[in-house]
């Protein structure tokens, strides 16, 4: 494994080898390996039902894995998971907000939650209500607002309390493209202040917009790498196109059998 | 100070949402008074309007004068008099109770026996409880006839009884009822109220959430269920003002003791709520799970039926419900004046209760998905 020599060994990285997940009747993680590298943005793409939000969640050890490790360092060190679960937050795909308690009342509870001191809060939340032009809305329940506006305070409640690790879900999934790019701008500002982000998305898109890129399919991976250079290494213009050829090279074999 | 944080932000939290939804507040607040009065007042098994006829015989005084008295008394109405077949006014409904006296009438009869006169009366017992009540009232209201007005002591019996009648002196069904569904309201708003309260965050998403933060299992589990007992508590003096100045239910224990007795209640049904919740997954789950505990427990807990009367194996179910207990509790301290005995046997029962339900909760609450 290559995570003892990290470009950036400043703060949390974490490396998975061989995780399997049996969900029911399916195999949601098929012996997925990845390292994501400390203060780097990183993508986790792929098709729906390809196993994003169960290799979040098991990162976040909400579900235990049949099989495999999961390593946490921190500053280059192995760290129980424990020790960091504070400093890690997690954003879910689902609706994860109280559609009748509103922007303000939503700050106030997570800041609870988490015990942040009042001083620290202050600043933090007038900082993200100004950034994400939520200020005007504090009063609007949750369950009245766009999507947009919903992801945005999601991502407000998951970064109250300033973590090291942050864990996105599908954070634009049915989200207008406007939003989209003030979401991604918002992200852009954390990237800056070195935390390891991991984002899954089904937009390939947003894939050229991470620093690393992990294409998952079936519960294991296809292809990583910076997205440029696992792009020009294809020969392909942009990430549909890589998708579809790696998707066709590991079916291939399949088809012919069947 | 981290854990009054977290707690005091999901006393908030929750607050917030249960009053600020009108079908909430109505839930918490309304309903309970209006169930109060509902429940004290149509359960009752006071018998009142009973219809009242004789058959007449001539110059029967003494009839006359039992009948009179039997309307003065509040629980008879008249029916119609007539010298058709008495047994055909109960028949076809015209009467509910009869009376016939011998052919030669009440008043000859007494005459000739030396006090010792026939007088047959007829009751529809297709109500068994309406049936006893009424004989019960001819019979208070013979004697008194025969007594006060005619003079004469009845002689067959040696012993006469003498019966005070304690703690409830008019036999009203309220004041034996409205204790019994004080605690059954308590039981039900608080059991419902929980048993959705997770489950609800588990069907809207926000429980994924909740256990990916820092935060712990009992401090999760504490500020999930501390709303719902301030909230249980806070209908106790609603429901006991119903009780007080609407239906004139004696309080002759200490308020201390009934609010004390209240809350180790009100914490054991939320910790059963609370159960309930961490076992199903969706509110609807949870909302049948509450009701797969209510029906049994209010039908065994004493409140309509005597556990006395239920046979061992219903009798000891009872005996593991702890409605039942407080049940007991309240009438004890209601309409008796508490009894410490009483009181400290069935607390330390509820504790019992309460500390085993919340062991299992926390040992059954997962702080992750699967």
């Amino acid at each position: 494994m290559n995570h003892q020599n990290l470009p950036h060994p400043q703060g949390v990285g974490i490396a998975v080898q061989d995780l399997k997940k049996r969900l029911g009747p399916n195999q949601a993680l098929d012996g997925v390996t990845l390292n994501f590298q400390a203060g780097l943005m990183h993508g986790l793409i792929g098709p729906e039902g390809a196993g994003k939000t169960t290799l979040l969640r098991t990162l976040l050890q909400l579900l235990k894995p049949n099989s495999g490790t999961i390593l946490y360092e921190d500053e280059g060190k192995a760290t129980p998971f424990t020790d960091l679960r504070p400093s890690i937050a997690y954003m879910p795909q689902q609706q994860s907000l109280y559609a009748d308690l509103s922007i303000g009342e939503h700050l106030e509870f997570f800041k609870e939650l988490y015990s942040i001191p009042e001083a620290e809060y202050q600043q933090k939340s007038e900082e993200l209500l100004k950034i994400t032009r939520l200020d005007k809305f504090i009063d609007r329940p949750a369950g009245n607002l766009s999507g947009g506006m919903y992801k945005k305070l999601g991502l407000m409640c998951s970064l109250l309390r300033s973590p090291r690790v942050l864990l996105l879900d599908e954070p634009t999934n049915g989200v207008d493209p406007i939003s989209r790019r003030e979401f991604w701008d918002l992200l852009y500002r954390l990237a800056d202040q070195k935390i390891l982000i991991i984002i899954a998305t089904a937009y390939l898109d947003e894939a050229e917009r991470c620093a690393q890129v992990h294409l998952i399919e079936s519960g294991r991976t296809l292809a990583e790498g910076e997205p440029r250079e696992l792009l020009k290494l294809e020969g392909v213009p942009n990430f549909d196109a890589l998708f579809i050829a790696r998707s066709k090279r590991k079916e291939g074999p399949h088809a012919t059998h069947t | 100070m981290r854990l009054n944080a977290t707690l005091l932000g999901f006393v908030k939290k929750e607050f917030a949402q249960a009053l600020r939804d009108p079908k909430m507040r109505m839930l918490l607040f309304v309903a309970p008074v209006m169930q109060m009065t509902l429940f004290g007042v149509a359960i009752s098994s006071d018998v009142k309007n009973v219809r009242l006829t004789y058959h007449p015989r001539p110059n029967d005084t003494v009839l006359q004068h039992v009948y009179e008295r039997a309307l003065s008394s509040g629980w008879f109405v008249p029916a119609q008099v007539t010298t058709t077949d008495p047994f055909e006014q109960i028949k076809n409904g015209e009467a509910d109770a009869v009376l016939v006296p011998p052919p030669e009438g009440l008043t000859q009869s007494i005459g000739q026996g030396e006090g010792s006169g026939q007088l047959q009366l007829l009751i529809n017992a297709s109500n068994v409880l309406r049936a006893q009540s009424t004989e019960s009232y001819i019979k208070s209201i013979m004697a008194e006839v025969l007594k006060t007005d005619l003079h004469l002591l009845p002689t067959s019996s040696a012993i006469q009884f003498e019966m005070r009648i304690l703690y409830n002196p008019t036999s009203r069904t309220a004041i034996f009822m409205v204790p019994g569904v004080m605690s059954m309201l308590i039981c039900l708003i608080t059991i419902l109220l929980t048993s959705m309260s997770i489950s609800r965050e588990k069907e809207t998403g926000t429980f994924e959430m909740l256990v990916s933060a820092p935060t712990k299992p009992w401090e999760l589990i504490l500020g999930k269920t501390l709303p719902y007992i301030i909230l249980g508590m806070s209908n106790v003096p609603l429901i006991l003002g119903v009780a007080v100045f609407a239906f004139g239910i004696p309080m002759k224990g200490s308020l201390l003791v009934l609010f004390f007795s209240a809350f180790i209640f009100v914490c054991t049904t939320v910790a059963i709520g609370t159960l309930i919740s961490i076992l199903t997954r969706t509110q609807q789950q949870s909302m049948m799970g509450g009701f797969l505990f209510l029906f049994p427990a209010i039908q065994l807990s004493g409140l309509t039926f005597p556990l006395e009367n239920m046979p061992p194996l219903m009798k000891a179910v009872a005996y593991l419900n702890p409605l039942t207990y407080f049940l007991e509790m309240l009438r004890n301290i209601m309409l008796k004046g508490g009894d410490w005995k009483v009181i400290g046997s069935h607390l330390f029962v509820l504790l019992l209760m309460g500390t085993a339900l919340t062991v299992t909760s926390f040992k059954l609450f997962k702080t992750n998905l699967s």
